[in-house]
């Protein structure tokens, strides 16, 4: 079971360049970037710098990284740089993420936050479907929920997940699975991964 | 729609600015509170007095917020023979005339990190009630105003309360690199442009080519320029009205006494959108969309021409 009547998923589509964009810069939480992140005929090499997360300690810090590729530890650190970078940079500029939700959604928030508008910013959802589940009876977070049903690691509910992403918070909603009919529970299935 | 009866308003004071500008004080006729005009403001002047009446669109400069007064800057168009001319040679201090209630369709954007400010000649005025709102709000601002070499100490007076590093008047196009400028300004900038139509669309075709979103810049359509004269011709009575070459199809069915809805007389609002059923329309405004245009079926009277001599409305 999961929740068809309720379809405020985000949609993602393939990355382009925007043409009339002056700098392009993208950014991954992966160094795996699946071919089907771009659109047909275009690439990577279309890019003028390319952020990826390494997830590995020989990944050099760097706040403010010169080279057209470069590797960070992990997404925190990325998304430092990318909040320095954005607030020294111009009209024209073009920012593209590839990712998990979760990581597409932190890139939206810093670039909303220096400003920029949908049509300056592209995300493209790659790798692991697993959702940040947010309690709606207790505000926790549960990281990287890959079932229809979790058990809220605030308050101990049984979340139903939904459908329902919130931007703001970058977060799918978790109610309690029986709320109207108490006792009544679907079989957990795994169906986000 | 939207529709308010015009305020009744008093001139209260005439000031001239130069030779072709006054500064015109407006109060209410029953020396009541006016309604408020935002940053951006305009009114609309209905001046009776001639031999027909004319409605002209005119930004308020006085400070935002402000209910005692309105206060707004008329440049005499050379050759006029329509609402700028009856201000400058026909109203005097006392004389009551009509008023719209403020209307806004350049507004400041909110959200703006930061505001580029553009003016070209009297487009300045409606960036003069900006600076005190963007000032009191201690936004970023940059305001460059163009202006032809001989009203630069002009512009200077009447920017000068608010004089600051980031405000700058320059003497003609060529004084300013609109390129340049635009290049490199902030991510999250709007840019606000208001003056002659060749400057509004240079800044907007520059703003695109450096990849601006064309959300992020925005333009005062103010003043409707003249062109070849043509007549018009009613559907329904079979009447015809000549348009001259310096009045609007508006001017000039608003003065054969046709009532057309019009807000902004600047081609940007919609509000005046008419039905075409012969001739060609020469569209100037930038509300129907290019296969509206295409079309030729729908005109906007407050800004648009006819390609040739004749144009059948559905009036
Ligand atoms: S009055 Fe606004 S488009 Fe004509």
């Amino acid at each position: 079971m999961n929740d068809q009547g309720i379809k405020s998923r985000p949609a993602y589509a393939p990355l382009a360049r925007d043409p009339v964009g002056r700098t392009h810069l993208l950014v991954a939480d992966s160094m795996a970037i699946p071919h089907a992140a771009f659109a047909p005929g275009t690439s990577l090499g279309d890019y003028d710098e390319c952020w990826t997360v390494e997830g590995h300690s020989r990944a050099i810090p760097s706040a403010m990284p010169d080279a057209r590729m470069h590797g960070f530890r992990s997404a925190s650190h990325l998304l430092i740089a990318l909040r320095r970078r954005l607030a020294m940079e111009y009209m024209g500029f073009r920012l593209y993420a590839i990712g998990t939700e979760a990581f597409l959604w932190d890139v939206a928030a810093a670039a909303e936050a220096a400003g920029m508008g949908k049509e300056e910013y592209a995300l493209f959802h790659a790798g692991s479907g697993a959702r940040r589940v947010l309690c709606v009876h207790c505000r926790t977070l549960n990281q990287g929920v890959t079932t229809n049903l979790v058990a809220c690691g605030g308050c101990g509910a049984a979340l139903f997940v939904r459908d329902h992403f919130s931007r703001r918070l970058n977060a799918y909603m978790g109610v309690q699975v029986d709320a109207e009919m108490p006792g009544e529970r679907p079989d957990v299935e795994e169906i986000y991964r | 729609m939207i529709r308010h009866d015009p305020l009744a308003v008093r001139v209260a004071a005439i000031e001239p600015l130069s030779a072709t500008l006054k500064r015109l004080t407006l109060e209410s006729a029953d020396g009541g509170a006016l309604p408020i005009g935002s940053a951006g403001a305009h009114v609309s002047l209905i001046l009776e007095g001639g031999d027909r009446p004319f409605r002209n669109a005119y930004s308020l400069v006085s400070m935002p917020g402000e209910r005692g007064c309105y206060e707004l800057i008329v440049r005499r168009t050379a050759g006029s023979r329509g609402g700028s001319a009856f201000i400058h040679e026909r109203l005097g201090e006392g004389s009551v005339i009509g008023a719209t209630v403020p209307h806004n369709l350049f507004p400041i954007q909110r959200h703006a990190r930061k505001h580029l400010l553009i003016g070209g000649g009297i487009g300045i005025t409606p960036l003069l009630s900006y600076l005190p709102a963007l000032r009191q709000g201690g936004e970023r601002l940059e305001l460059h105003q163009i202006s032809a070499r001989d009203e630069v100490p002009l512009f200077e007076n009447l920017l000068a309360p608010h004089a600051a590093h980031d405000v700058h008047v320059h003497a003609g196009r060529g004084a300013l690199d609109l390129s340049a400028l635009l290049a490199r300004q902030p991510l999250g900038t709007h840019v606000y442009v208001c003056g002659p139509a060749a400057l509004m669309d240079h800044v907007e075709a520059a703003a695109a080519a450096l990849g601006w979103p064309a959300s992020r810049v925005h333009r005062e359509n103010f003043g409707a320029a003249g062109g070849d004269p043509f007549t018009l011709r009613l559907a329904r009575s079979g009447r015809e009205i000549a348009v001259g070459p310096d009045q609007s199809m508006l001017d000039a069915l608003e003065a054969a006494g046709v009532p057309v809805p019009s807000l902004c007389r600047g081609g940007a609002c919609g509000e005046c959108l008419t039905k075409v059923t012969g001739g060609v329309p020469e569209h100037r405004d930038h509300y129907l969309t290019d296969l509206e245009k295409a079309e030729g079926a729908l005109v906007m009277p407050c800004v648009s021409r006819a390609k040739n001599d004749l144009l059948v409305l559905d009036l």
